[in-house]
């Protein structure tokens, strides 16, 4: 069991036939991720890597049944190729380019509710379910097969988490990158019911950063969460006013901090880890 | 991305908002030039993009040219959160008769656009919504959804407007959301919204805030010289040096200079600084697979700020190789040379054929690497914090 991607995905790529495209969708296929098809306008009935190109998602979706597209394109064409994919009927998009324009995002979220859709991005490093499939940028080695999700905005924190998580021996279900754009198609709450209802996994470990409000919202849902969840929170030194790195990392006025986070997550029932040697320490008092 | 008053003050005026005669001044003379030609008292404010300029005094007020000379050279030499004023806004004095808010926002959590009406203005929104949200009425709506005049108007009502006003400060609300969804802005704010003894309605300051990632659609804001910049502060000349080579970077206060990986790593690897003992010099983001170019561009701000003692190195291959970040730094090394001493650890994607760049570029120059600790997978990131701390305080 996992979440949202197992091998049973057809995944099509948007912007295949792209450099970035390119060269993830060999690095996705050595990995054992079934994509079934790519789009990119104009250059329908090329091949990339032996996967067909199509002009639009419409005719992915008729042909090979695809149900997931990862988005590899420059931000300011996200918002079409994204609505295009979630009318043609797919249910799951990974956006990973970064810098999508608000507007654009909020116009993605409210398409994609409206079709019962799920779209993780901008900015997000992807999502992996270990041994079945790698949806996105994620280095392999940092992986394994096991019983804890992940979720965060960050993708080099996901590899630091899941690489302690291997190295101890607990593995990942899932791992999921939210994204690091001011406005994300998913937030955490959505993400940690879904793994309260995975069977397999046994603990979730939540990353924030500075920025936002998502993880102050995620308490109530923790609160209701039968699982344990452990909570770590990036820029508890960050300063005011500096985007640091991410569009959306930054601390404006009393919102975002990492004081304000980690506070709402411990009421609501997280276990705060302050460094990721913590992270397996929890687990054992667990007793996972 | 902050803009400054005035900037938001012309996009403001250009879509029929009221706002008082004014004008950009940079010497203290052409602030008497101003206060002479137009005959009344006015107002000086310092132009800059870091909140708490009343309180710093950046605000001021003048009752004859020679009075806004002095008081110009006076915030000319103030210093508003470090930076110096450059550019002072100069206008004449309103008649306050009562003052009110009107703002447009956006609600991340809920994904939706807010239009906030306040019955007090002049003060921190944030503060009166919390201490008396029963003087503050908003309005939810969609992205895609448009703000009607009734709408607007029966804010106008709420807010206690009267008669033909009524109109007029309707269009104001209406003009400010159009203004609001036409820049991609995160934030439009009139505050305070005057009501002048002539019984007229007048934006007296206006602050506004664009999204940076969708000004590629906005070519009038280019034209007006607004490109990339802090969401609050100026920049420093370290920081403006890196925006020119497209480096995240932030100058901060203490003497570890941070080379990581990725955002998220940058910023809590401060936190792991700070919970070792130690103080960051700066925030800094390689991006995804940064070239040799790009590693070499990082080293250089780190070994030229005299702050820096030593330097934290993080790279977590994932879509960048990591014999890739090795030839990279091995030629800045080579290049460059380093002053600095370097605590570095390297996993994920092709770390034994960095670990072997690195073995061979060591045996061939040794003097090189004399400052340099390099680590695999097998040491935790946390003990490579703790070494820069030490590395820091011996130097």
């Amino acid at each position: 069991m996992a979440i949202l991607v197992d091998n049973n995905s057809k995944v099509i790529v948007q912007g295949i036939t792209g450099g970035a495209g390119r060269f993830h969708t060999e690095r996705m296929l050595q990995y054992g991720t079934k994509i079934v098809a790519g789009t990119s306008p104009g250059k329908g009935g090329e091949k990339v890597f032996d996967v067909p190109v199509y002009d639009t998602v419409e005719e992915c979706v008729k042909n090979h049944q695809a149900d997931t597209s990862i988005i590899f394109l420059p931000a300011r064409f996200v918002m079409e190729a994204c609505v295009e994919a979630i009318y043609a009927g797919i249910k799951f998009v990974v956006v990973i380019p970064e810098h999508i324009p608000i507007f654009d995002m909020m116009q993605i979220r409210k398409e994609a509710l409206k079709h019962n859709a799920l779209v993780i991005g901008g900015n997000t490093a992807g999502i992996i379910t270990p041994g079945e499939v790698n949806l996105g940028i994620m280095p392999d080695i940092a992986f394994s097969p096991g019983r804890v999700g992940t979720v965060s905005r960050s993708g080099s924190l996901t590899y630091y988490v899941a690489d302690t998580l291997t190295r101890t021996g607990y593995g990942e279900t899932t791992c999921v990158g939210l994204g690091g754009d001011p406005v994300l198609g998913t937030t955490f709450d959505e993400i940690l019911w879904l793994f309260e209802k995975d069977e397999k996994t046994k603990a979730v470990v939540l990353v924030g950063e500075i920025g936002g409000v998502y993880e102050e919202k995620a308490k109530d849902t923790i609160s209701k969460m039968k699982k344990p969840v452990i909570a770590m929170v990036g820029g508890l030194y960050a300063p005011q006013g500096k985007r640091m790195g991410h569009a959306g990392a930054i601390v404006e006025g009393e919102m975002g901090t990492a004081q304000s986070k980690l506070k709402a997550l411990e009421q609501g029932g997280a276990h705060i880890a302050k460094t990721f040697l913590d992270i397996p320490e929890i687990l054992k008092k667990l007793g996972i | 991305m902050r803009l400054y008053e005035y900037e938001a003050k012309k996009l403001f005026s250009r879509d029929g908002i009221p706002v008082p005669q004014a004008e950009i001044v940079k010497s203290p003379e052409d602030a008497r030039n101003f206060a002479k030609k137009s005959g009344k008292p006015v107002v000086l404010k310092a132009q800059v993009l870091s909140g708490g300029r009343g309180k710093a005094g950046g605000i001021k007020f003048a009752l004859n040219p020679e009075e806004a000379k002095e008081k110009a050279a006076e915030l000319f030499s103030l210093k508003i959160k470090g930076f110096p004023v450059e550019m002072i806004l100069l206008e004449e004095k309103v008649d306050v008769e009562k003052e009110l808010y009107v703002g447009v926002t956006i609600d991340r959590l809920n994904y939706k656009l807010v239009i906030i009406v306040c019955t007090e203005g002049g003060m921190e929104i944030e503060e009166v919504a919390r201490k008396s949200p029963e003087k503050v009425k908003k309005i939810n709506l969609d992205i895609d959804e448009k703000l009607y005049q009734f709408q607007a108007q029966s804010l106008v009502k709420w807010l206690g407007v009267k008669g033909e006003q009524i109109r007029n400060v309707g269009n104001i609300i209406s003009s400010l959301f159009k203004v609001f969804k036409s820049y991609d802005a995160k934030l439009v704010e009139i505050n305070p919204l005057i009501l002048t003894r002539k019984g007229e309605y007048i934006a007296c300051d206006a602050r506004m805030s664009v999204d940076d990632d969708a000004l590629f659609r906005h070519k009038e804001l280019s034209e007006m010289g607004i490109e990339k910049r802090h969401e609050e502060g100026e920049m420093t000349q370290r920081e403006k040096k890196a925006r020119g080579w497209e480096i995240p970077y932030v100058d901060l206060d203490g003497d570890i200079g941070m080379f990581p990986g990725g955002a998220g790593f940058g910023i809590m690897g401060n936190d792991f600084i700070h919970y070792f003992g130690g103080k960051p010099a700066n925030f800094m983001d390689s991006g995804g697979g940064p070239t040799p170019e790009r590693l070499a561009q990082m080293l250089i701000l780190l070994d030229e700020n005299p702050q820096v003692k030593a330097i934290f190195g993080a790279r977590f291959g994932g879509i960048s190789r990591c014999d890739d970040f090795a030839k990279g730094v091995v030629m800045f090394l080579k290049e460059h040379g380093l002053s600095k001493p370097m605590v570095l650890r390297m996993t994920g994607n092709m770390w034994q054929e960095g670990v072997r760049i690195f073995q061979q570029a060591e045996k061939e120059n040794p003097e090189i690497f004399r400052n340099i600790e390099i680590h695999g997978i097998e040491t935790p990131i946390e003990e490579i914090a703790k070494r820069a701390v030490e590395l820091a305080k011996k130097m």
